[in-house]
């Protein structure tokens, strides 16, 4: 025979009332809470690609909740070989080394290539047709020193809470940074 | 027995939640985490409507390759940066911190430590080394005794290549973009390929540091000029003879930002040329006209991934290089590989 339990006191519906009453402000007060944290953490921060991380999948083209995306292609001229066949500026397989749309490699003609003197030549990107496609970026980190490469401009990003990018993005490149030091920058090669 | 009608205790009751709390939270990870994994197989999904396509550049047409391979051995030591055949048909490799001697079969006859990264190697016909390291070049005898230890030009200086002929060493020094010209004491004798207006020589262009020297049996050297895209031929003192090479990702052209970024140089006159980025290794002939392919980029899988993977790879560290022994083999050093080819003309 089983020993009988201990008698236990029952809990009234004024009890149970309560009680659910507070499991229910603490549970709404949690949900508050981690709502407002990521904000919260948030504040401060910005969106940006860690150029180490980036593989160039062309998601930031295409997603940006923008028109025209608030990713675009930076250089560091300093990292820059001034190549007379630059990688990032000419289709593979150019007819010739000349400014012709034929043998540019970006779909905007963002990119400038400016002679500097032989065989140097300056390559600049016109950031109001750049749409952070990172063709060019391809090119050039393949072929090249990797001195192009892409960041979120922040006089153009809307900073959503979830980047629309991020969340597509195939390296895991996007990651908030402080505001105060928005952009993660090359300074060496690849 | 359990009294089935017994009611429900404060205890029992957070119990009870607590534990649907759990349920809940295991439940919502599981549903992140598949939404995860959906979002990372719709990103795979997605073809990239801007990519940047060579794929058609990796394969070579099988008419234009003239050699076969007859022979592989695995690189002596970790990085590996020049190939040089000497005496006897000895292999001489700067790899690590040392230049390694091996047979023709790749099996290891000797090393000389160098103390510090070996850059480049050359080897004269009494079987006297000469190894660069960044900044100095020094000698050793058959045996691998040091004989001399010679100063370093200068602050900047980073060897990538050495040539030793009768009476003079050549070292390339990328760092500087100029060839120095040594007596066989180590004392500089002159400087080539600086850029000089009144000469018409237009200055060597160096990207990245791969310039390489070759002493042809013309008695001028070779060098290639990578910024610039060709080969250039300099008399021992310093005059521009002449110069050949075209931008160009075609086959007929060298690839990317600078290449060639080695040479080797077959008894006939004939270039033996190096490439990165596309890595592919092709012949020239004494006029600089392409004739054919010895391997192309599809022979070197590892060498290619250099420059397409993400993050912290440097195509600076990639390329091949060249060297050809007394029965015109041809003897390719894979820089990431880290292994040996010997290719020989097809019958």
């Amino acid at each position: 025979m089983s020993p009988e339990l201990p008698q236990q006191p029952s809990v009234t519906r004024r009890q149970f009332l309560r009680n659910g009453a507070r499991v229910a402000a603490l549970t709404g007060l949690g949900g508050l809470l981690g709502v407002m944290a990521p904000r919260s953490a948030a504040k401060g921060t910005v969106w940006q690609i860690d150029p180490q991380k980036c593989v160039r999948c062309g998601n930031c083209a295409t997603h940006c909740v923008l028109e025209q995306s608030a990713v675009k292609c930076v250089h560091a001229f300093a990292i820059c070989g001034y190549c007379q066949l630059c990688t990032g500026y000419f289709e593979p397989e150019p007819n010739d080394l000349n400014t012709g749309a034929e043998n540019c490699l970006c779909p905007t003609a963002a990119v400038k290539r400016t002679y500097v003197e032989d065989p140097y030549y300056e390559y600049t990107i016109d950031e109001r047709l750049c749409i952070g496609c990172a063709k060019c970026v391809e090119g050039c980190n393949r072929f090249g020193n990797g001195s192009l490469f892409l960041q979120v401009r922040h006089d153009r990003c809307v900073n959503c809470n979830e980047c629309a990018i991020s969340k597509v993005c195939a390296g895991d490149a996007f990651r908030r940074v402080p505001a105060d030091q928005p952009y993660l920058l090359k300074t060496t090669s690849h | 027995m359990k009294n089935r009608n017994q009611s429900i205790t404060r205890r029992h009751f957070l119990k009870e939640t607590a534990g649907g709390a759990g349920i809940l939270a295991v439940g919502s990870g599981s549903f992140a985490a598949s939404m995860g994994l959906a979002r990372g197989a719709s990103v795979g999904k997605d073809p990239n409507p801007f990519a940047y396509d060579v794929e058609r550049l990796r394969k070579t047409d099988p008419k234009l390759i003239h050699y076969e391979q007859v022979g592989h051995f695995a690189g002596p030591s970790p990085d590996p940066r020049r190939i040089v055949i000497g005496p006897e048909d000895r292999v001489y490799i700067a790899a690590g911190n040392s230049v390694s001697v091996l047979d023709r079969e790749g099996a290891r006859v000797m090393d000389v430590g160098l103390g510090t990264g070996a850059r480049c190697v050359a080897v004269a016909g009494d079987g006297t080394i000469y190894a660069g390291v960044r900044d100095h070049v020094e000698v050793f005898d058959t045996k691998g005794k040091r004989l001399a230890t010679w100063d370093s030009p200068g602050k900047r200086t980073w060897f990538t290549g050495l040539a030793v002929g009768e009476n003079d060493v050549f070292a390339a020094d990328a760092g500087d973009r100029v060839v120095l010209r040594y007596d066989k004491s180590g004392k500089l004798a002159g400087r080539i390929g600086e850029k000089n207006k009144e000469r018409n020589i237009p200055g060597l262009i160096m990207p990245s540091p791969y310039l390489d020297v070759k002493l042809a049996r013309d008695g001028l050297l070779r060098v290639n000029n990578t910024g610039w895209h060709r080969v250039e031929a300099y008399t021992p003192s310093g005059d521009l003879e002449f110069s050949w090479g075209k931008p160009s990702n075609a086959i007929e052209g060298f690839c990317g930002c600078c290449n060639p970024v080695g040479l080797a140089l077959l008894p006939d006159g004939r270039y033996v040329t190096c490439e990165k980025g596309l890595p592919r290794v092709k012949v020239y002939s004494p006029e600089g006209v392409f004739e054919s392919v010895v391997a192309g980029t599809e022979s070197f899988v590892e060498n290619a991934k250099a420059t397409l993977v993400k993050g912290t790879e440097d195509c600076r560290l990639g390329g091949l290089d060249a060297a050809v022994d007394s029965q015109q083999r041809i003897y390719i050093l894979d820089l990431v590989a880290n292994d040996v080819r010997v290719m020989k003309h097809k019958a």
